[in-house]
Order: structure tokens, then sequence, then C-alpha cells
């Protein structure tokens, strides 16, 4: 933490990490562990600094006073706790008051760097409410509480080993002492995690500008520079457009997916979302496609579709009109298509047999798979095609 | 003539499309205002009182959704017609069922803008082609489907036969006077069904609408 551990590695010549399994361990077998690397901390310089903590804190003579009065005050306290009749002078205590101390001391003479980090640390402090003013009553006030549960819960253990004291007073006073072991560790552990997500958060935020900006290079600014260049042309225009608006709305619904090569469609939906771009960008008109439920595509579902994309096509060459509508929708008996356009229309009955179009791809067709085409026109109100095929089972 | 012009309000953040609407609106309708910002809007609205507002649903500080909301708790006459680019599910039905009556993508021509305030202004619905199959689509899977929770209250949570074929000659492309004409009902009647359908969509508890309106809140 204070860098003691990379310390001694550098000086030994070992590796920082068995070093510090070698301290935890010492901790956790001899308290004597937290002692010693505080006193490490507190005296020796760091590396690149010429003063240790202890000699920059020395060479303030406020520092000096405010630790003067501050050990005074420790004392006190720890005689007042004395004469309660609370033993106040057992090793544990001393410790702990000398560890209070030593932390004073750092925070004091730490230098801008070590304020900052120790700032970090005791930000999660908010949490006990009282000590939002700011890290250093925070630090104060955290100590001192802490010490107190902690004494408190030494002293009931203490006295429950040689009053042989029932279980309630091995429970409170080990409540307590967890409670200020936490108390004391609360704000860094919370400072710890607080700190690893906003960086992670602040790592995907960075994450998706990029994507973001990658996207509106690769795509949008590409396209406005087709469109300038094709800029007396508007059918070209208007096609770059779609184009353009197509591409940000899938975009927009899902970012992930766009721009993955894209898998032959698989349902109706996704073919009649291909039939639109399809005739959207060959033929520059507008194709508006509502879809109502969805379903698997079989042999029988393709010719229907492809039935809608000639009919489609029909409109979108012959009608004269700014936009075809398709409506598709699949019920549990029967899909059905609906190819509409409000162009200039005909006369079916007056179509010469021999046009492929509307005979053999959109009605022979239906009749093959089984369904029915019906295409009602009349000269000046549009065309309207509509197919229907039976299911035999119900959907999927 | 003038007097029974619709009184319209236009909210929205892109001055370059407030300045398209305007034109394209202008001499059909009287346009008491216009504002950027969700706060302004609701000051203006709720002074002004006009019979249509027209409703941009992507803005800053909670959108169009935080005017209607604001709007309605305190002038519940004043009808909303929200307007937006984007006609994903999500968006479309989540405004309608906060309030608004009606809905139109932005790309919308300016005689259809025109008819869908005045059809706002005389407290019929607007439905857009899209608009109709959503509805379809949320209001399809039958009764005693697997996975269908029951209807809480059938008159809300089903559709009529009749509703359900003025909806489908809307995603078909089909005006109101057309669907008329199919139907060999009045235009009238076709209104009172559409009208009917959106109170459904308000006030139905279909699982598929919810979810939908739920979502987006959580966004």
């Amino acid at each position: 933490m204070g860098g003691v551990c990379a310390g001694i590695a550098r000086r030994l010549g070992v590796s920082a990490k068995t070093v510090r399994v070698f301290t935890v361990l010492s901790v956790l077998f001899f308290a004597l562990g937290i002692i010693l690397y505080m006193m490490l901390w507190i005296f020796v310089p760091r590396r690149g600094e010429d003063q240790s903590i202890i000699t920059r804190t020395g060479s303030d003579k406020r520092e000096k006073e405010i630790l003067a009065v501050g050990s005074i005050a420790v004392f006190s306290m720890l005689v007042a706790l004395q004469i309660l009749g609370l033993n106040a002078f057992s090793f544990v205590t001393i410790f702990l008051a000398v560890s209070a101390l030593g932390t004073l001391v750092v925070w004091r003479g730490a230098s801008e760097r070590e304020r900052e980090h120790l700032h970090e640390l005791t930000s999660g402090l908010a949490t006990l409410g009282s000590a939002s003013g700011g890290g250093w009553a925070g630090i104060a006030l955290r100590t001192v509480v802490s010490v107190v549960f902690i004494i408190v819960g030494v002293a009931n253990l203490s006295r429950v080993s040689h009053l042989r004291g029932g279980a309630f007073g091995v429970v409170v006073g080990a409540t307590a002492l967890v409670l200020g072991i936490f108390i004391l560790f609360a704000p860094w552990w919370i400072g710890t995690v607080r700190g690893l997500s906003n960086e992670r958060r602040a790592r995907v935020r960075a994450q998706e500008r990029a994507d973001m900006a990658a996207h509106v290079h690769d795509s949008v600014l590409q396209t406005l520079s087709l469109i300038q260049r094709a800029a007396n042309d508007p059918v070209e225009v208007a096609r770059l457009v779609r184009m353009q608006e197509r591409d940000l709305r899938s975009w927009l619904v899902d970012p992930e997916a766009f721009g993955m090569a894209a898998n032959p469609p698989s349902t109706l939906a996704e073919s009649a979302l291909e039939i639109e771009h399809e005739v959207e960008d060959s033929y520059a008109v507008g194709v508006d496609v509502v879809i109502v439920g969805d379903c698997a595509l079989s042999p029988d579902v393709q010719a229907l579709l492809a039935a809608g994309r000639e009919a489609a096509v029909n409109a979108a060459k012959w009608s004269e009109a700014p936009s075809v509508k398709i409506y598709l929708e699949v019920e549990p008996e029967q899909i059905s298509m609906f190819v509409r356009d409000l162009g200039k229309g005909f006369d079916p009955s007056a179509v010469p047999g021999d046009r492929q179009g509307i005979s053999g791809s959109i009605v022979e067709r239906m009749a093959r798979h089984g369904g029915r085409g019906t295409i009602r026109s009349s000269a000046g109100t549009g065309t309207e095609v509509e197919l229907v095929l039976p299911l035999k089972s119900p959907a999927p | 003539m003038s007097a029974a012009l619709p009184r319209v309000f236009l909210v929205d953040d892109h001055a370059l499309i407030r300045s398209g609407i305007r034109t394209e609106l202008n001499g059909h309708v009287e346009l008491v205002g216009e504002a950027d910002e969700v706060e302004a809007a609701i000051e203006m609205i709720i002074e002004r009182i006009p019979d249509v507002v027209l409703l941009d649903v992507h803005m800053p500080d909670g959108g169009g959704r935080a005017v209607l909301e604001a709007v309605i708790k305190q002038q519940p006459s004043v009808r909303f017609l929200a307007l937006s680019v984007s006609d994903a599910a999500e968006d479309v039905i989540a405004i309608i069922r906060a309030g608004a009556r009606g809905y139109v993508t932005k790309n919308i021509e300016g005689p259809e803008l025109i008819e869908a305030v005045n059809r706002i202004a005389a407290g019929d619905a607007v439905f857009s082609s899209r608009l109709a199959g959503f509805v379809l689509d949320a209001f399809a899977s039958q009764i005693g489907d697997a996975g269908t929770p029951p209807p809480f209250d059938p008159e809300l949570d089903q559709l009529t036969m009749r509703e359900r074929e003025v909806l489908r000659l809307i995603a078909r492309g089909y005006a109101y006077k057309e669907i008329a004409t199919e139907l060999s009902i009045s235009i009238k009647t076709v209104e009172s069904h559409v009208s009917a359908v959106l109170r459904k969509l308000q006030l139905s508890n279909r699982h598929q609408l919810t979810r939908w309106a739920t979502e987006r809140r959580l966004l």
C-alpha cells in the first residue's frame, strides 16, 4: 500500500509479490507485522524523495504541535478508559493507538500524490453521514469510532475469558470487534470497488465513442460525399439518402449486429425486408413494409414472397407512384400479402396474355403452391395485388 | 373560416424541422406558438391551450413524453399528435399509451400532416400504417394460446372483427375514405372504430403492450 514491500523487494533482490505474501502472513500470525510495516512506511524515505514521512512531519512546526496534541489526546483517552475499569493498556489497545497515531502521521506527512491516494481511499466515507465534511475529519472520526468499538470488543472478550461469562459476552465482544475493523477498512474497500467500476465504465464509454465515430465516418460521411458528387442526379440522391437512412436505423436498433456478414434471411419478415431494400435500391422508389407476425421459410412461403417481390417490382417500374406499400400478415390458418401503389393503374383484362410478369410470376405461381393471387387495378386509382397462402398446419 | 382553423402548438428541438413544418402547415392551421425544449413547452402550452400539440418524441430532458405527461395532468383537453423520425414499436406504443392521440413520422407529406392535425383536432385518432401493424401484432395472439395470460378485461384486451378489418386496411395503406368505401360504412364509423382501438391501446393491460411500455421507461 505504501510501497514498502516493493522497496524491500528491490533492496533484497526478490520479487515484490514474495515480500507481500510474507508480510501478509506475518500480519496474520503476529500483529507485529503491521507495526513493522507502519514503521518502515513512516521512517524510510520513498524512492526519488529525500525525506521520509516522519522527517517531513517533523520539519513543520505546526505539524509537530498537532502531533503532540494528538498523542496527548489519545494517551489521556487510554488513561480514562483504564480508570473506567477497562483494560486500556493491554498490548492490543496500545498497538491500536500507535497505529492510529501512525495513520495520522502518515496523513499529515504525506506527499501531494500520497495524499491524493488517501483521499481516494476515503472518498467512500459519505456512507458515514456525519463524516462527509472532508477526508481529515473523516479519518479522525472513523479512527476514533473504530478504536472505541475494538476496545469494547477486546475488553468484553478478555473479561469473558477469566470470568467464564455466558455466550452473550462473547457475541457482543466479537460483534464489536468485527464492526470496529469493518469501520476502519470500509472506506478503503468501498473506494477500491468504486474505483474499479468507475474505471470499467470509463473504458466502456470510450469504446462506445470510438465505435460511434467509426460508424459516422464509414457510413454517414461516405454517403454525404457520394451525395455531393451526385448532386445533379435527384434519383441517385434519393436512393443514397434512403440507403443511408435504412443503414442508420438498423444500426440504431442493433449496433452489435451491424456490419456483420448478412446471413441469408431465415424468416418471412427478414426476407420481406430484403425485398424492400432491393426494390428501393434498384428502382428508386420508397417501399413501406408492415409485417404482422412471422414464420419460418418454406418452399410455399418463398413462392409467396417471390410473387410479392414481382408485384412490388412491377409497381416500382410501371406505376409511376413515389412509393409502394407492402403488408404481410401471418395468421394461424393463412399468410396474406398485399402490394399496393397509388400510381396510374391499368386494366388487368387488357393486358395481353403473353406478358409473363403478372400471369406467370404472380397468379400462376400462387396457384401452383396452393394459394391464390388477385390483382385489382383500374386506371387512375392505382393497383393492389393480393396474395393468399393457406397454411396446412398452424404457423409455428 | 379562419375561426375554424385548429390552433396548433409545435414542439421540436430542431429548428430546421420546425421551419419545415411551419411552411407545410402555413395557411391551414393557426400556429399559436412553438418551443424547442421541454420546460418552455409545458409552460407555453398550459398558458395558450392549443387544440393540437405537434410533439417531437425525441428531445433532451425527458423527450415529448415529459411534455405530454406534465400538460395532460393540468389540461386534459389538449390533444397530442406525436411526431418522430423513428417508428420503432417501443417509441410508438409508449407515447400513445402516455396519452398521444396519434403518431406520424417526420417524412409525412404536407397534405397528410394537415389531415392528421385536423383529425386530431376533431377528437379522432391518427394511425400510421405501421402503427396499425403494431397494434394488430400486439393484439394478435388468440385467447388460449400457450404463453398468453388470460385477458384481464375482455372489453379492452381484444379487438372486434370490424376493428381488425379497419386496422388491416390502414396497414395496407388505405385512407379513411377508401376504407369506408371498401367496407361500405361511413367515414364517421371508420373514425369511431379507430378511436375505439386507440382507447384499447391506451388502457389495455395486454402483456405485449405493458412490456413495450415498461421497457421504454427503463431506458
